[in-house]
């Protein structure tokens, strides 16, 4: 029998997470003033509060279940489970430690891990060698990448976690959608008899229900954001995707948007703008980066830069019917995956992005795209070109391209990412 | 005559060929595809010839720089470039499939950018499979839906009828393809080896670029040759088997040979993943479904997430057979499924005892100099 010490430690990057996000509250709760930066200050408040709840699941002895980022988390909340995202550790911990999370990506590497791999996941496989996770299962969909085919065989086969795969087709189709829905439901069928629990799909209905009403006050947060300037600061976006990953389907999640959207409305109305005056309007099609997101004040203090959009917040889809028959509800689930940010992505042909680029270019009124091209993320790594001569072609709007890891300070400095956001600016100015 | 400067093996040392030529002559159709889970015997059912897109011999990727970021394969960017180059204008159409990022974005940037009405003049026609990545019954179903709903768009497409008479024709053509494959493979494997590993891929690449009937009537006129040829003494060399991505180029190869090494067997595309298949069944009844059995559950690559056991099965099974002394695990730069794969292999073979090298490589290698010197550091190493 475990002590209840040894259960937490089934999660110890979790616990390295709630440590460096509750310093991070703290300085910003000392530091910032009462209005500022509050997507940052209320996401962290909410975020901790989950991160608790995670670990006291954890120190009860429930089953650790690790899943990938692109299975929509409230999923697994047909389980007494302790959910792990996979992805986001990586990512949130390099946000948030000081010397970020490196050292693992360089024991997953040293292990012969290859270094073009997604960082996401080479940050939890490097805590995975240390031991710092012991999953009782693992649960990912095949998409949205080769990153992930290829990293998950590692969690399967070398330190041979139970790992579930829901297959997704890669093809936008009715069809797809029938699949996929069965795929979800079989895998969370297999989870349970993995972890020896009957899936719960009443509650299921409960947590879905809850993201639905997020849907709604997102969608109300990104019609506002179209006026400008822009009511909201840069750094909603990392926020609002780290609670996309992390809490989607608690409660918290909703008290986030819904926060975030009062916040919204005021400033609407006011017509204030957060770091001065906005110069400069944009949307990245891709991420931002993680090992660094101070740049997201810089841009809306030093530059009047306004990120409107990007990949994570761009997840929109179709409410989920939560009162109808088993079937529909996971058609409605397996819909909502598919266009997960980069899922959608990835399992469609990428005409549907450049058109879904132009009209946000117009619907936002945006001066210019700043697209991020990933190291891992090899299916979007012939799109940039092609998207730029779309923009410049049917708009006049130019983009900048910048190649990046997400997660890893090393392969492109903050100073050079800065260097190149401005030099560009200033062609626009 | 060497049998690598036989006039078959010849056909692999260019993009195009004269079969090729005589093929359009007669007003008929080619297809281009990047991947072994291409039902190919479709295509020769619709009296189609498919064409395995490679990028033989192209040293530069400038051109599709411009599309494909460098992060990504460049043997994919290699082939892109050699289109942009006009090099597969031979080409009616091309079929792809969600093998992996690199390859399956080639649907739209071939559409877009190669393909477009400007640069040539007939009408290309895509098309596009989605194959599962796990290997279930709800997959195969899906998998066969697939290549039903193919069928009939080559139907509609080429104003033709792809009966299961027909179906089942082309089916036997590519059962005795793969078993003159399989035969040539043995007098590889074995003690005084007929053919070398270059030798193999040449004949490899050669065979995706033919019409089936021609490339078998070629392939027993070599059986033919090589049974009245001496087995080489490969005493002296160490026995390599060839472990990863795909390779289109016989310097490769060549490099890994003129290191002291015979390379007996390989587990790659243009390879024993390409022919080699267990499944045992009987090939009259429902064509399609036995096509796609053949394809879902023959011996897999890395694309397939929960297959890497029996991968391990295959490769521990084929280094036994092919008495291996080593194996040199290769991924091309960037590509993540190999790369994953290999590495999993690497820690597995080593608890064997197998010796291990994995390297990193381009498409094209220019630097032959530091891998010369990896490939004898290892084979030192066995010694
Ligand atoms: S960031 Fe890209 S490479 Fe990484 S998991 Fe997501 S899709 Fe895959
Ligand atoms: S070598 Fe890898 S990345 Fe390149 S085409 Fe093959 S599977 Fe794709």
């Amino acid at each position: 029998m475990l002590s209840e010490n040894q259960m937490e430690n089934r999660i110890i990057p979790y616990k390295m997470l709630l440590k460096a996000l509750s310093s991070t509250q703290e300085l910003v709760e000392r530091i910032l003033p009462e209005n500022g930066i509050p997507s940052l200050r209320i996401g962290l408040k909410y975020i901790k509060s989950v991160l608790e709840n995670t670990i006291q699941k954890a120190r009860e002895g429930l089953p650790i279940i690790g899943y990938h980022f692109a299975l929509p988390a409230e999923y697994l909340s047909c389980f007494d489970c302790v959910p792990i995202c996979i992805e986001g550790t990586s990512y949130f911990l390099a946000t948030l430690l000081l010397g970020g999370v490196e050292n693992y990506y360089d024991l997953i590497g040293n292990w012969g891990h290859p270094f073009h791999t997604c960082t996401s996941q080479k940050g939890t496989m490097g805590m995975t060698l240390e031991d710092l996770f012991r999953f009782d299962a693992i649960i990912t969909p095949s998409a949205p990448c080769d990153s992930t085919c290829g990293s998950y065989g590692y969690f399967k086969y070398a330190k041979k976690f139970p790992t579930v795969i829901a297959d997704t087709p890669f093809i936008h189709e009715k069809k797809s959608q029938i699949y996929y829905a069965d795929e979800i439901k079989r895998s969370l069928i297999d989870i349970g008899k993995i972890i020896n629990q009957e899936p719960d799909f009443e509650k299921l209905r409960y947590h879905v229900e809850i993201e639905n009403q997020v849907l709604h006050k997102k969608t109300e947060i990104f019609e506002l954001i179209k006026s400008t300037p822009s009511p909201i600061e840069n750094m909603f976006n990392p926020v609002s995707a780290a609670a996309t990953i992390f809490i989607s389907g608690t409660p918290e999640n909703l008290s986030f948007y819904d926060e975030m959207l009062n916040i919204t409305k005021k400033r609407y109305k006011e017509k204030s703008h957060h770091g001065g005056e906005e110069h400069i309007r944009t949307i990245w099609p891709y991420m931002l980066t993680f090992f660094d997101i101070s740049f997201c004040e810089w841009l809306d203090r030093e530059l009047g830069l306004s990120i409107l959009m990007d990949i994570f917040n761009y997840n929109f889809f179709e409410p989920i019917n939560t009162k109808s028959d088993l079937n529909e509800l996971f058609l409605g689930m397996s819909k909502k995956a598919m266009g997960f940010p980069m899922v959608k992505q990835s399992t469609d042909f990428y005409y549907p992005i450049i058109d879904d680029c132009i009209q946000m270019a117009q619907d936002y009124d945006v001066d210019c795209f700043i697209y991020t091209q990933s190291l891992a993320c090899k299916q979007f790594g012939s799109i940039p070109t092609i998207l730029r001569e779309a923009l410049k072609d049917e708009l006049g709007i130019p983009m900048l391209i910048i190649e990046f890891d997400v997660g890893d300070a090393r392969m492109t400095s903050i100073k050079k990412f800065k260097e190149k956001i401005n030099l560009f600016v200033q062609t626009l100015l | 005559m060497h049998l690598k400067d036989d006039p078959f093996l010849n056909v692999s040392n260019s993009i195009s060929n004269s079969y090729i030529e005589d093929w359009q002559a007669l007003n008929k159709k080619i297809i281009g595809y990047y991947c072994t889970y291409i039902p190919e015997e479709l295509l020769h059912a619709a009296g189609i010839l498919p064409y395995r897109i490679r990028a033989t011999g192209n040293k530069d990727t400038e051109l599709a720089d411009t599309y494909m970021v460098r992060f990504t394969c460049s043997f994919v960017r290699s082939t892109l470039d050699l289109a942009l180059k006009g090099a597969y204008n031979f080409m009616d159409g091309f079929l792809i499939c969600n093998s992996c990022d690199h390859s399956r974005r080639m649907f739209e940037i071939f559409d877009l950018k190669v393909f477009n009405k400007e640069k040539i003049n007939k009408k290309i026609n895509s098309f596009y499979l989605s194959i599962p990545h796990i290997i279930t019954e709800e997959g195969f179903n899906w998998y066969l839906k697939e290549i039903e709903e193919l069928r009939e768009k080559l139907e509609v497409t080429y104003n033709c009828e792809i009966t299961d008479d027909v179906l089942n024709h082309s089916l036997d053509i590519y059962n005795q393809n793969r078993d003159l494959l399989k035969k040539l493979h043995e007098l590889q494997i074995q003690e005084f080896p007929k053919i070398t590993g270059t030798e193999a891929l040449q004949i490899s690449m050669a065979n995706a670029s033919v019409p089936k009937e021609i490339a078998n009537e070629e392939l027993k006129r070599i059986l033919n040759d090589l049974e009245l040829k001496e087995g080489m003494d490969v005493s002296s060399k160490k026995r390599i088997i060839n472990v990863g991505s795909v390779v289109d180029n016989i310097d490769f190869i060549q490099l890994i040979e003129n290191s002291g090494t015979f390379v007996a067997s390989d587990f790659i595309c243009f390879g024993t993943r390409n022919f080699h298949d267990t499944i045992d069944f009987d090939y009259s009844k429902e064509p399609l479904k036995n096509l796609t059995k053949r394809l879902y559950y023959r011996i897999s690559c890395p694309r397939m997430m929960d297959d890497h056991e029996n991968r391990l099965k295959f490769l521990k099974e084929e280094i036994k057979n092919a008495n291996i002394d080593g194996v040199i695990l290769q991924r091309i730069n960037n590509c993540d499924l190999h790369g994953c794969d290999n590495m999993l292999f690497t820690h597995e073979l080593k608890e064997l005892d197998i010796p291990v090298l994995n390297i990193d490589r381009e498409s094209y290698q220019a630097d032959t100099t530091r891998l010369q010197t990896r490939i004898e550091a290892f084979i030192e190493m066995i010694r």
